[in-house]
This record gives C-alpha cells, structure tokens and sequence, in this order.
C-alpha cells in the first residue's frame, strides 16, 4: 500500500478528485484501451452483417456466407463481451485502490485534526465520511474517470468508421454531436446546483431522524411522538417535492441524449431509405451506395450516442463525488499543521516530574484565547480544585496541560524548563486524563483498561476494586474479557465512568487530570474514590479535578476559580 | 409484531398508479426503442432490395417516409422522461411513508429494546433505504419490462417467422429467467456480507471517533486507524470478489445472447433463400434481437435487486422484533378511590443478562400528595424502581397498584436528559401545545430564565449536537422544565440535581415543593439533604 503524504494542497473539489484519481492511473488506461477494443469490435460486427447481408441478400447469386464469416461474426461478439467483463474489473480494482488512500489520507487528516472541533465537526459526520461517503465513491472512480474519455474516444471511432464509406452521416453526426454537450452544459449547470442542494437536504433529513432516533426518550416520556411522526412525514413529503423539482432537470438531461439518439437513427435510416429509393444521391464517395454500406452506416448509428448515454447515468456519480471531496477539503483545512510539534525533545529525557509551574496559561488559537489566563505552582502531593461557572473553559484548561490543546499565551514549565506539551508524545507518559463522558471503546474490558501496554490480571483487578467495579465486572459473561459494544452497552453512566477511573488508577501517571468524575457517583462510592484518590496524593502524585459537588470542597489543599469569559 | 414487509406491499399498492404507470412507461421506452432500430432496418433494406421486391416498394408510398420512424423516436424519448418521473415519484412517497411509519413503530417499542437497537436501527433506517429504493426501482419495474419485451419478441418472431421459435425459446428462457436467478444465487450472499462489513466499519469508526482523547494519549491512534484500514481492506476484498461474480454472470449471459443471435441470423437468411421470408425481415429480425437481448441482459440483475430490498426489509424487521410482550404489571385504579397513593407489593425483577435480582419480594406504600426520597447506594435498584413505576420495565412478579390516576398522568425524568436537535421552545414544548407565558414560568421555576434570556436567539435558540449544548446541570433543568409543562399527576424524578450546586439545588426543590404541592414526587437522589421532615422516604438495600 502507497504511502500517503501527511500534507497536500488542493485548488478546489475537483482537484482533490484528480490528484487521488493518479494512484489508479494504469488501471483507468487499461479501462480506456478495452473500451476501445469494444467499439472496435462493434464496427467489425457492423462490417461482418453487412458484408453478409450484401452477399445473400444483394448478390444474383445470393449464397449463404461460409463457416470462417461465421466464426468472425460470432468472435466479434464474443471478444466485445469479453473486453466489457474486463473492463469492469480492472476499472473497480482502480476504484478499491483510490478510495483505500483517500480513506488514509481522511484518517490521517482526522488524526490532526483539532480535538476541541469535535463537538463542532459532529463525530456522526467525520464516521459517516471515512465509511459510507468514501464507499459512496465506487462509481466514480470506477466508471466515471474511464467514461471521460471514452465519451469522446469512442464517438470519434464511430465518426472515423462510417467516414470510410460515407460523408453525409458522420457528418449529420458530428454537428448533433456538440449540441449534446451545450445542452448537457445549459441543462447540467442548474441542475448540477440543484442536485447538491437536495444532497444537502437528504444529509440534512438523515440526521434528523437519527438525532430524533437516539432521543427518542424525551419524546416517549412526553407521550408525543406520533405527531413527532407525523412532523417526520411532512419533511420526508417537503423532501420528495424538493427531489422531483431536481429530477425533472436532470432527467431532462438524460432525455434530450435519448432524443439524439433516436432522431439520428431515425434520420440516417430516412437518408439510406431515400438514396436507395434514388430520390438524390447526395453523401456518398462513390456514385452508388450498397446495401452493405448502408447497412454499416445504420447499425453504427446508435453506437454514437452509447457512451454519451453512459457518461450521462454517471452524472450522479459526479455529483456525489464533487460533495464528498467539498466534505474532505473541509476537513483537510481544518486539520491542524502538526509541523511546529516536538520543538524540544527534553522532555523524553525526563525522569520525573517533581514540579509543574503554569505561567498566566491561557489556552486558544494563535487569534483566540478561550479563557482568563490562570497560573498555578504544581508539587508532589498537591491536589487542586478547579471551580467556576460551565464555559469558563475548566475542560478546555484540562485539555490544554493533556497537551491536547495549544496555549494562547503563556508557558508551561516542568521541573523548571519551558516546554511545548501540545501532541507532544513524551509528556502523555506523565499524565492520566479522565473526561468528563467516559470514552470506552469498542473491545474488551481487558483491552479498555489496558490500552496497549502489558498488565498482569492482579493488577487489573486491583484497580477495579479500588473503582469499586470488580464485582459488577466478575458478574459479567466473560469476566474482563467482557466485549463493550457501543457506546458502553449495557453499562449504566455510572458503571462506564467507573471503568474509565480504573484505568486511570492501573497506569498511575504523576499528574492525574480528572473532570467531573464524581458526578454520575452516589455518595458513598464518590467518598471510597476520594479516598482512592488521596492515597494517590499521599504517594507523590499531583492533581487537578473539576467537580460541582460541594462535599468534595474540603479535600483540596488549593482552589482556583475560573472566571466565564464576558464575550462568550 | 407489524410485519415491514406485508407494510411495504400495502405501501406499494396504495401508489399503484404512479408504480403501473412508471411499468407501462417503461415498456413504451423499450418497445419503441427496439422498433426504432429494427423498422429503419427493414426500411433501408426493402428500400435497397426495392428493385427486386415490388412488395416493398409499394409499402413505402404508404409510409411518407420516416412516419413511424419519427412516431418512435418521439415515443421513446417522451416515454423515457414519463417513465423516470413516475418511477421516482411513485418509490419517493412509498419511502415517505416508510419512514414515517417505522419511526411510529420504533416508538411502540418496549425501553429495553430500544436502547439495545438504538445504533443500530438509526444506522439501518438511515442507510438501507437505497437497498428500498431498489425493490420497485431495480427489481419490479426491470423485471416487468424484459418479460414483457421476451413476450412480444416471441409474438413478432411468431408473426414473421414462426419456424424460429424453437430455436430460440431455450435462450431466451435462459436470458429472461435461469440467468437472473444465478446472478441472484451467486451475488446475493456476498452483497449481504459486503453490508454487514459497511455497518461494522461505520461502527469502527464512530467509535474511534468518539474516544479521541484516550486514544491520542495512550498512544492509540496509529493502532485503531491501522485497524480500520484493514477492515476496509476485507471489505474491498469483498466488494471485488462480488463485482467479479457480478461480471462473470453478465459475461456468460452475453454469450448466451450471441449464440441466439448468431442462430437469428443465419436462420433468417436461410429461411429468404427458401424463399419463405422477405430479405428485407432477415435484417429486421437481427436487430430486433440484439436491441431484445440489450434489454434482457440490462435487466439480469433484477431478481438480486429485489433480494438485497428484501434482505433491507428484513433487516428493519430484525431490529424491530420484540421479545414477547409481558403484561403490565401496574394496576390503575382512578375511578373508585379519588385519593392519590402507590402501593408496591412482592415486586420481583432481574435483569436479562445479570442473575442477581434487583429486586426481591420488595413492597412499599406511598400515600399522596408529597415527596418520596429514595435513597440507597448506586445500583441498588433506584433507577430500576422509578422505570417499574413508570412502565419502562415490567415485573417478573408482584403487582403495583396505582390509585387515583391513569396511565397517562405519569411522568419520568430520567437521569440522562435527551437534548433534540431543535430549537429550545420546541425542546422544552415536545410537540405539546403550550403558550409563551407558561414557558418562561416552568424557565424560571428552574432557574433557567436569565439563561433562556441570554441565548443568541432566546426561545428560538437551536440546542443540541453541532448546535449550542447545554451543560450537564442546564440538561437537568430542561428536563423539569418539561415535565413542569406536561402536568403530570405522579411525578418520578432520577438524579434531578445531579451536577448542581446545592444552593441551586435548594432553590429549585423549595420553588418546585409550592408548584407541585398536590402531586406525588417520588425522586431518587444522592443528596438527601433536600429532606423536609413531612417527606416519606424508601430506603433500598441490596438483595
């Protein structure tokens, strides 16, 4: 598998499409090739009827053609079948190809991106882009970039064939031929703009009802979701009215190719029809026209408008490709440069953290600091209370000395010595983060306490117990090796928190950031993790909670309070 | 249980006109289409074989030239923008329909089950209908058009030259009914895999998603996106390996068709040199075979079609069954004793996967009006107990008796409080006619006014996820607000306060005491310093 590059630019949608559709590069000639080898192969089949059709029909002596006509006639069938079977392979190998790297490329781009945008880029969205929306690219990069060129190829093909015998109908062809095209281009445009609008609007009726589906609660407790239903229903209706206005343009598209194609078989028959009928003999190289070279003229007739008919069912396929690459670019923009990281590397030397000095921190962008800027002197033993009102940026606080979050302003100092905490993967190894939603994943018990590093079943059972969770964990089929499926299954609020609180306890970090832990605990087990957590203090460990419970006040030796920023 | 299916087909015949319309359309298309090729055929070549045929020559002075050429070039291209309209608009209202109806049926279904499917019947509901789309679409509309274009191919053969038939019945056959079945009988399985896979990759990844900050911190990330690229690597390796089947089908009907019509052919010519045919229908019927089998072979994936909607259906049906409804437990008792009281008697309740009992010939006795504190350590059962209460959950055994209202004047706010995606009036109203002033009293009975007030929009301010999200302590608020404005009888109340500080927590229980003066509030809680000395209150052990 390629390598993709962690940073590429991109003019625009299309120029995203273009530069992934290179990796696919070989497959989609090959495409092309035997989608030329099929036209050819049905210009040998005109040529062979009409060569038959003349000996046996036109011919005095009329004879039926021999055994080798035959075999070429049946080859030339066959050979075409054979090239369309290929191409739709080898065109869907190219497809699976390129959408592997734009899935890297989506993931790795994720991987950058800021984590504060995640409650502003819906998860729901950023899932639906890795799995369904670049699935949804098949037919694009499949069909659609080998069509490009072949709507233009193999119409030309035509021209030249017909051309050999005849100067009207290639001719009668070639200026229907661009008025395709301007039609396609007057009618496509606005329907093309409509066509993403209505994109929009199904994105935007698919997350109602999934929004609705997964609240569904508030509206059983109120008792009121048949009209729910029935609000649902008037969408889904304003929706249908909204999609039809769309397809009416574009099928119109579709249409008018069917008209072309129709009114030029029809137009070249009444031509033949005439020249036999010796009302004019206008058109021909030769003084005469035969019946087999009328013959090939008519049966090449449609084959002209095919792969125009074909790129124009792919118009969908382009239109959904252009949003998915529109979703991508904004992801690409929003991913941060990842570049300024790992300015200093002392802090993989470092052995122990013994004292963490935030210097008037404030956490943002480089144009926009989140909250008041805050200082506070960290030793072992030190167990710190951060209060204020919700939006005074205590989680953003949190996420910034996670070193998930870049400062403002201000320095951060360990042991004495500025560092850059932002991504930098040596300071992780100091920290545990609890967040304020338990972030459980989708595996085992063992694997969610665990996560990567090696644990004996003592220990884990040890920190379950100080979690006061073991015995809820043992109760469950499998034990720890017990499959959370998603977003916790059957684990209460509390139970999930719980879980998160015994891994922290199992690694054991120096610094331990703790948001709203306690706030899904009843009483008694909310003291027994105080307690925990005291322990963990006595034994050098420093530490910064958030907590809206005033019974937790008394348990802090400092208490800084944030103040909610006017402007927010 | 509603069976999707049998709601699908009553869905289809109810549009039956706009479905038949969009058949016949489509059949119109595809005749005139085939007759386009095959007449201007046999034109040019009675045309130029008119010296030796006098018939043909004298047909065409009845034809104005181009006549009927031009009647169906017309007929094809009006009934092709005919047929993609009606089609679409016939498939767009049934999927309406669809929706509303499953979203109805979704909300019948008992709590537990909802919250077991919730992810996955969004997900299915969400993406499944293309596979829906695709039964009239892909499969009916398809089908009906390439048996009614073998069935009048079979007539003109009879018509020109009947001694072709059984030369041409046994492929025919095979194009129109064998081969379908195989393309079904050879995709089919892996299409259903290849969905399976999508719905677990979309799982992967909203689950990766969703736990960012530990993964990044535990040096995760490579790991799970590593993992994610390999699963999509299965389910490319699926996608191609249905693709080739797909392909390889479509080959071998194609060759079928060429035999047949290499078979056309030379008959037709034989058949002019015994002089029972016309030369000029010896062209026609070839073309009127290969625009046939350009039909049939289009529509060969049509029976697969209709078993991926099938499988979609089923699916939908899968995450609505339920397990066998259980009688309510509850007993309502309204008319005879006006006096407001809950009495609980030999209650029994466990839960499905975990054997230990909750709850164990539990009884207890409220008597209204007034508050009711629950209290107890966390997963003794509290929650448990309220959604007993409420009808969320049914006993094993043992009876509640319910005096002195209905089923409907109860009400539940649970512990975690659902945010729509919608504005704040419409958040705190559910669909309910209320009046503004009636709002800003429940926004204020729980300290929620100023805030209401300080919103961009005010009442009009959209909340929920990608919108403005409420803290977790304005979450709770909301939900009183709600079931303020609901007017219940018998109130139950998970947590309310959780997350508030206690002087707000205060003020709202003192404001709500007055407001809900007549009612019973039977409210679990952590904090019981809340208590007031006339207050009864449950105290629940383990066991």
């Amino acid at each position: 598998m390629g390598k993709v590059p962690q940073k590429m630019q991109f003019n625009n949608a299309a120029d995203l499409l273009r530069q992934f559709s290179q990796q696919g590069k070989r497959e989609n000639r090959l495409s092309v090739l035997l989608g030329l080898v099929q036209i050819t192969m049905t210009i040998l089949f005109a040529f062979m009827v009409a060569g038959i059709l003349d000996q046996a029909l036109f011919q005095a002596d009329s004879t039926l053609p021999d055994g080798q006509t035959w075999l070429i006639l049946t080859l030339s069938l066959v050979t075409k079948a054979v090239a369309t079977y290929l191409q739709n392979n080898v065109a869907n190998q190219a497809s699976i190809k390129i959408r592997n790297h734009l899935r890297q490329f989506a993931l790795e781009r994720c991987f950058s991106l800021n984590i504060r945008l995640f409650p502003t880029f819906k998860s729901a969205e950023l899932s639906n882009l890795l799995s369904t929306e670049i699935n949804s690219l098949r037919l694009y990069f499949a069909d659609y970039s080998a069509y490009k060129y072949l709507a233009v190829l193999m119409p030309i093909a035509v021209i030249l064939a017909s051309a050999t015998v005849n100067w009207l109908v290639p001719l009668i062809l070639a200026i229907t031929a661009p008025l395709v095209p301007l039609f396609m281009i007057l009618v496509g445009h606005k329907a093309g703009q409509a066509s993403r609008d209505n994109l929009k609007q199904l994105n935007r009726l698919g997350n109602l009802i999934s929004d609705r589906l997964k609240n569904l609660q508030a509206l059983q407790l109120a008792g009121t979701t048949e009209q729910e239903a029935d609000k649902l229903f008037r969408r889904s209706e304003s929706f249908r009215e909204a999609t039809m206005r769309v397809l009416r343009l574009a099928f119109l598209s579709n249409t008018l190719l069917e008209f072309f194609s129709a009114i030029s078989v029809a137009l070249v028959a009444v031509y033949l029809g005439l020249f036999f009928l010796d009302k004019y003999q206008l058109g021909s190289w030769s003084a005469d026209l035969s019946l087999s070279q009328g013959v090939f003229l008519l049966m090449l007739a449609p084959e002209f408008y095919l792969p125009l008919r074909r790129l124009g069912t792919l118009y969908h396929a382009k239109a959904d490709a252009t949003s998915v690459a529109e979703h991508l670019l904004t992801l690409n923009q929003l991913a941060d440069d990842r570049t300024s990281t790992d300015l200093n590397s002392t802090l993989e030397a470092l052995p122990e953290v013994h004292h963490i000095y935030i210097e008037a921190v404030q956490s943002g962008d480089k144009d926009k600091a989140l909250h008041h800027p805050l200082s506070i002197q960290l030793e072992a033993n030190d167990k710190i209370l951060l209060s204020g009102p919700s939006g005074s940026g205590k989680t953003t606080l949190l996420d910034t000395l996670a070193g998930l979050y870049p400062l403002h302003y201000g320095a951060i100092k360990i042991n004495g010595i500025e560092h850059t905490l932002y991504q930098n993967p040596h300071w992780r190894k100091h920290i545990g983060y609890m967040t304020q939603t338990p972030e459980l994943l989708f595996a085992t018990i063992r694997e969610n306490l665990c996560l990567g590093r090696d644990f004996s079943d003592e220990a884990l059972l040890k920190a379950l117990n100080d979690a006061q969770i073991d015995t809820l964990v043992m109760s469950l089929p499998g034990g720890l090796d017990y499959l959370i499926s998603d977003a916790g299954g059957y684990l209460s609020g509390g139970q999930a928190q719980r879980i998160a609180l015994a891994r922290v306890f199992l690694h054991k970090p120096k610094l331990l950031l703790l948001d709203e832990p306690t706030a899904n605990l009843d009483d008694a087990t909310a003291q027994a993790f105080m307690q925990q957590l005291a322990q963990y203090s006595e034994q050098g460990g420093m530490l910064i909670m958030t907590s809206h419970r005033p019974s937790d006040r008394h348990f802090f030796n400092k208490v800084i309070t944030m103040e909610a920023l006017s402007d927010a | 249980m509603p069976n999707v299916k049998r709601l699908y087909l009553k869905l289809l015949l109810q549009e039956r006109k706009m479905a038949l319309l969009g058949i016949i359309l489509a059949v119109l298309t595809a005749y005139s289409g085939i007759a386009l090729l095959a007449v201007s055929g046999w034109f040019i070549s009675a045309a130029a074989l008119a010296g030796l045929s006098a018939v043909a020559a004298h047909a065409f002075n009845f034809f104005a030239p181009g006549a009927i050429v031009r009647g169906l070039s017309i007929s094809r291209t009006a009934g092709r923008y005919g047929e993609r309209l009606s089609s679409h608009e016939a498939t767009f209202r049934i999927i309406s329909h669809l929706r509303a109806n499953l979203f109805r049926l979704i909300s019948r279904m008992s709590w537990s089950e909802q919250q077991l499917n919730r992810h996955e019947t969004s997900s299915r509901l969400l993406q499944d209908i293309q596979n829906i789309e695709a039964i009239y679409l892909s499969a009916i509309l398809p089908a009906a058009v390439s048996f009614l274009v073998m069935i009048a191919y079979l007539i003109t053969l009879y018509i020109v030259l009947p001694s072709l038939l059984p030369w041409v019945i046994v492929p025919l056959l095979f194009a129109t009914f064998v081969m379908p079945w195989l393309y079904s009988h050879r995709v089919l399985a892996s299409e259903t895999k290849l969905h399976q896979q999508h719905s677990q990759q979309w799982l992967s990844a909203s689950a990766l998603l969703s736990c960012m900050r530990t993964l990044t911190l535990f040096e995760r990330l490579r790991d799970s996106g590593h993992f994610l690229q390999q699963q999509a690597q299965e389910t490319d390796q699926e996608e191609a390996t249905a693709v080739q089947r797909q392909q390889a089908v479509l080959l071998l009907t194609q060759l079928i068709l060429i035999i047949m019509t290499v078979l056309v052919f030379w008959q037709g010519l034989l058949a002019f040199q015994h002089e029972q045919l016309d030369g000029a229908y010896a062209f026609m019927l070839l073309l009127l075979t290969l625009g046939s089998a350009e039909v049939l072979l289009s529509n060969c994936p049509a029976l697969a079609n209709l078993g991926l909607g099938l499988a979609a259906l089923g699916r939908l049906q899968h995450s609505l069954i339920a397990t066998p409804e259980q009688p309510d437990t509850r007993h309502f008792n309204h008319t005879s004793s006006p006096k407001l009281s809950v009495q609980i008697n030999h209650l029994e309740y466990s839960y499905p996967q975990q054997h230990r009992p909750v709850f164990e010939q539990f009884n207890a006795q409220i008597k209204g009006p007034g508050w009711v504190w629950l209290s107890g350590r966390s997963g003794v059962g509290k929650s448990t107990l309220l959604a007993l209460i409420y009808g969320q959950l049914k006993a094993k055994n043992g009876t509640i008796d319910v005096n002195g209202i209905s089923a409907e004047q109860i009400r539940l706010m649970p512990q975690r409080i659902d945010i729509l995606r919608t504005t704040l009036r419409d958040n705190l109203t559910l669909n309910l006619t209320i009046n503004e002033p009636a709002l800003w009293r429940a926004l204020q009975l729980v300290e929620l006014d100023h805030w209401a007030k300080r919103l961009p929009q005010g009442l009009d301010t959209w909340l929920g996820e990608g919108e403005w999200q409420p803290s977790g302590g304005e979450r709770k608020r909301i939900g009183l607000a709600r079931l303020i404005l609901q007017d219940p009888k018998l109130i139950l109340l998970d947590e309310p306060t959780a997350g508030l500080d206690s002087a707000l927590a205060e003020k709202i229980y003192r404001e709500l005491r007055t407001h809900w003066s007549d009612k019973i509030i039977i409210c679990s809680s952590h904090e019981l310093h809340f208590t007031a000395t006339q207050d009864q209150s449950i105290e629940l052990t383990a066991g």
